[in-house]
């Protein structure tokens, strides 16, 4: 496709500010929370990585998604390669061997990962003209999820090994779940959450039960739901302001630039910024939406559904968690939050649907 | 084909309308709890937003000072340092209780004990987990303060008490405020860990002598450590207190007791003001400016003689002979007797049919009033006591304060008790023995009275009938007139029965009475003795009368100069044999003393030694 006219009315723009709004969220609240502290060469590195995000989706804007989805196979086979790679070669963060050297800077291939799990798996599933799954193919999917889920698990990051599920879960529904495969699932979830809850370590189980009684433990599991939920109440309506949110500031609001950049946000600029971001992701959501419902074939319209079942799951898991409804879990907030692995995979994510999208038309 | 791929086409689009679902409900979700968190509750978490970063570090007020009357300092304050520990700074509390263990030498079950018992408390609430500590501690602690901002080091001023055991009775002592005194609201203003006044003038005047505490509020980081000043307010000492003890006397008092069990008193008879006020077994009050483990104060406790105890105000002993100053004042008041009324006195009479003996085996003769106050002649009272009847006895008693408090600035005095028919019926509900007026009228039986209490009868009766409120404030900082502090009584009583009364008291010490070991010559000194029977004569025998426990309580009542008094004084030992030989003494120390430094110094040098005094 050529960078013409056409190109640019097809662009969805309203789709792309929302993602910069989103974006810029992100290095605002950054900076706010970083300037003048040890944390200070987060932001220069956010806009960096905000510069490398925006031109893999450029890239991924340009080419028509077929070819994606037509060469996924060597995209799969090398991304569980590099997960079995990190699990020997990795480094640790925060009791997490995920993370790999990549040019000096820590990269999180599982972040990555997810997006190629997501085309594989719409690829799969768009090769049946059946209206729904036979157990075969659901197997054979749930393989194609299950394989790099296990070498995350293994790399002790459940947090983003949950987010295979959602994934799987929603492709399956598109793609047509047979009543009888539906009762299998939740038989087997019966049967696999009380299995998975025992085999969760006991940080682990402390920060689900934290959530229904968070001043359980004030200076461990809990503190940080209370000094979140602090940090937002006390935003009130208009927020602090810039550098004014003592929570975040004076240290009281735990990760307060990565897994709690929203309370961080919420905290100085209040209940007007709160809901304005909340609307854009919103927005966001309702694109992703759009461009399912208006690809041009099946294979388009399950990638789009699998990319907006991942990010509503981790704007679900993130905000729930620092409102203190869902328990903590290190689930980034798709572009918002330091990191250059999320928000690079976010915008891969949205590059390769915003392509579905202007493509609708073509044959 | 086409067709089929339509309806698939179908399917899937309705499949997708299930998105609405979670994006609609969690958008919706969270928008509310925004909403429930940043505008319902938004003030609530705003003050917590506002407790995490600011902290408020009470500086607490130094007490104000106590001096004696004539401003020598009895009570200061010094500075101390506390090692506190801000539990919500703790990251790991066995780290916490590693390093404390290992380098501030509390045992690990100390520090255990300390956190449970706090476990009350709120958890901003700093607790001390060592007291007064020295500059070992306090190094240890500024060193690590990066490490463990949990735990500071905080100035707190100490209670200085000068003299110790000197006049301990008086001042009292501060220790934490119980929980107990703080649900009842005793300590105004009081939070817990304060130090309050528990005894004493501390305890009296602990309203006054508390100062205002200051504040310091700081902006804290998460550890704890404290980046910022916000507020500074100073604190503000307590009022300074003068009290009317003369440190000479008090520390001569004190030291007269020394080894004994019993109290001293000196007043002026013609104020109230006391000069001395000493009880023994004392005890040292600087040893309960701690709050953590005070040893001593158990040992206090479980001490048999009680050294806690003011004997001066808080025990009540039968008088003994002093009282028969009472039974002469309502025997002259009433008529019944005076300056020509003769008892003949055998050794020993019958009253009721039943025997009474008098101290002297052999009888002393014919007596007059004055006699029978200087030689303590049992017969001419018992005498008395019969035309009094009990109900005069005991309105004239209680018209000179007896059984009942005599309002000493103090905490914890006694009333003693004047017994009467109607007091014997209520109580016991028995009807009263004429038997029992005759005991009474030597101070004996039901009766019982403080030293304060005969005392302050005694300085009435010197001061031509004045019953002044015994008190130890002098003056208060800020207060105009510290009579406010006091009710003052008074009783009307007869001028020439008076005179009479020091007739026979001046006798008593200077012309071979009981009461002369008391004697000083020069002096004018009038008093009575006073033995008080703990049990009937022929009872110990059977026991073993040299059993301490069972020897003879020792009193003498006593002012000068009869002329013109300016000092009356009380000495009471338990146990301490007669009153003439073991009471008397010391009186005429105090008297010496205070006279001494008073009138001339050859006085001093010239003083003679019990037994070889009398009048020129």
């Amino acid at each position: 496709m050529k960078v013409n006219r056409r190109f640019l009315l097809s662009f969805d723009w309203v789709w792309f500010l929302a993602l910069l709004g989103l974006a810029g969220t992100g290095l605002l609240a950054i900076w706010s929370t970083t300037v003048g502290t040890s944390l200070e060469s987060y932001l220069g590195r956010q806009v960096v990585y905000l510069c490398v995000a925006l031109v893999a989706f450029l890239i991924l804007l340009y080419f028509d998604y077929h070819l994606y989805s037509d060469y996924i196979i060597l995209a799969y086979v090398s991304g569980v390669a590099l997960l079995t790679l990190v699990l020997v070669i990795g480094r640790t963060v925060h009791n997490n061997k995920s993370w790999i050297n990549l040019g000096g800077r820590a990269f999180q291939p599982s972040e990555l990962v997810k997006i190629v799990v997501i085309v594989a798996l719409a690829k799969y599933f768009s090769e049946s003209d059946r209206e729904d799954l036979d157990l075969r193919e659901l197997v054979t999917g749930g393989l194609i999820v299950l394989v790099p889920m296990v070498l995350v698990i293994l790399q002790g990051d459940l947090g983003t090994a949950v987010t295979f599920v959602p994934i799987y879960a929603a492709l399956s529904v598109i793609a047509g779940l047979r009543r009888k495969h539906i009762l299998v699932f939740l038989l087997a979830g019966a049967l696999v959450i009380p299995a998975g809850w025992m085999m969760l370590k006991d940080y682990q189980k402390n920060r689900i039960q934290t959530v229904f009684d968070p001043s359980n433990d004030p200076r461990h599991v809990g503190y940080q739901t209370i000094q979140s939920k602090i940090a937002v109440g006390s935003g009130r309506f208009l927020g602090k302001g810039f550098r004014q949110g003592s929570q975040g500031q004076l240290g009281f609001l735990p990760a307060r630039h990565t897994d709690f950049v929203f309370a961080s946000w919420a905290e100085e600029r209040g209940f007007a910024g709160s809901v304005a971001v909340l609307g854009l992701f919103i927005l966001v959501a309702l694109r992703l939406l759009r461009a399912a419902r208006e690809a041009k074939d099946k294979v388009g319209t399950l990638i789009c559904a699998g990319v907006l079942s991942l990010y509503w799951f981790h704007v679900t898991i993130n905000v729930g968690m620092a409102l203190g409804l869902l328990p903590i879990a290190g689930i980034p907030l798709p572009f918002v939050t330091a990191g250059g692995s999320s928000l690079i995979s976010s915008f891969a994510g949205m590059g390769i649907c915003m392509n579905i999208r202007m493509r609708r038309y073509i044959n | 084909m086409n067709l089929q791929a339509d309806s698939s086409k179908q399917l899937i689009q309705q499949r997708l309308n299930l998105f609405y679902v979670p994006i609609i409900a969690v958008g919706a979700l969270l928008a509310v709890r925004l909403w429930q968190l940043q505008i319902l509750s938004g003030a609530e978490y705003t003050l917590l937003a506002e407790k995490n970063r600011i902290r408020t570090i009470q500086v607490v007020a130094p007490r104000g000072t106590i001096t004696d009357r004539n401003g020598i300092p009895l009570v200061e304050n010094r500075p101390s340092f506390n090692i506190l520990l801000y539990r919500e700074s703790v990251t790991n509390t066995d780290e916490t209780a590693a390093f404390v263990t290992a380098r501030l030498g509390i045992s690990q079950e100390d520090f255990s004990a300390i956190l449970s018992r706090s476990k009350a408390l709120p958890v901003y609430h700093p607790i001390v987990i060592k007291e007064d500590v020295g500059i070992d501690d306090i190094s240890v602690v500024e060193a690590h303060k990066q490490e463990h901002p949990e735990l500071q080091v905080d100035r707190e001023p100490r209670r200085l008490y000068r003299y110790g055991q000197v006049g301990a009775h008086v001042v009292g002592y501060v220790s934490e405020v119980s929980g107990d005194e703080l649900a009842k609201g005793t300590f105004p203003g009081a939070r817990v860990g304060s130090l309050v006044g528990k005894f004493g003038v501390e305890r009296t005047y602990n309203d006054k002598l508390t100062g205002d505490d200051g504040s310091r509020v700081v902006l804290v980081d998460s550890l704890g450590r404290e980046v910022g000043l916000l507020e500074e307010v100073d604190s503000v000492i307590g009022d300074n207190l003068q009290l009317t003890l003369d440190l000479e006397l008090q520390t001569t008092a004190q030291s007269l007791l020394e080894g004994k069990v019993g109290a001293i008193v000196a007043m002026d008879p013609g104020n109230g003001e006391i000069l001395a006020l000493a009880s023994s077994p004392s005890f040292d009050p600087n040893n309960f400016s701690t709050r953590i483990s005070p040893e001593a104060w158990n040992q206090l406790v479980n001490d048999p003689d009680r050294p806690l105890q003011n004997r001066a105000i808080q025990n009540a002993y039968p008088p003994g002979s002093i009282f028969k100053v009472i039974m002469a004042e309502a025997g002259l008041d009433e008529g019944l007797v005076d300056d020509n009324t003769r008892v003949f006195c055998r050794g020993s009479a019958f009253f009721y049919n039943r025997e009474f003996h008098c101290s002297a085996k052999q009888g002393h003769g014919s007596v007059g009033i004055e006699d029978a106050i200087a030689r303590s002649c049992n017969i001419f009272f018992y005498e008395l006591g019969r035309r009094l009847g009990i109900s005069r006895i005991a309105e004239h008693a209680q018209a000179l304060g007896l059984g009942t408090k005599t309002g000493i600035d103090l905490p914890g005095e006694r009333s003693g008790l004047m017994p009467s028919p109607e007091w014997k019926q209520r109580t016991r509900g028995v009807k009263w023995y004429v038997g029992e007026t005759i005991s009474v009228s030597i101070g004996q039986g039901a009766v019982t009275t403080t030293p304060i209490q005969m005392l302050r009868a005694i300085a009435c009766i010197a001061s031509g009938g004045r019953l002044t409120t015994p008190h130890v404030l002098l003056r208060a900082e800020g207060v105009k007139d510290e009579s406010q502090f006091r009710t003052e009584q008074s009783a009307l009583i007869d001028p020439e029965a008076m005179s009479t009364i020091r007739a026979g008291m001046w006798q008593s010490v200077n012309n071979w009475g009981t009461g002369h070991s008391a004697a000083i010559p020069g002096l004018d000194i009038c008093g009575k003795t006073g033995t008080v029977q703990v049990i009937g004569a022929e009872r110990k025998k059977e026991l073993d009368g040299n059993l301490p426990a069972l020897e003879d309580h020792s009193w003498f009542v006593g002012f000068a100069s009869r002329d013109t008094p300016e000092i009356a004084v009380a000495a009471f030992i338990e146990h301490g044999g007669k009153g003439g030989i073991t009471a008397a003494p010391l009186a005429r120390e105090v008297f010496r003393v205070y006279f001494a430094r008073k009138q001339s110094p050859v006085l001093i040098t010239k003083a003679a030694p019990a037994g070889s005094g009398g009048r020129p």
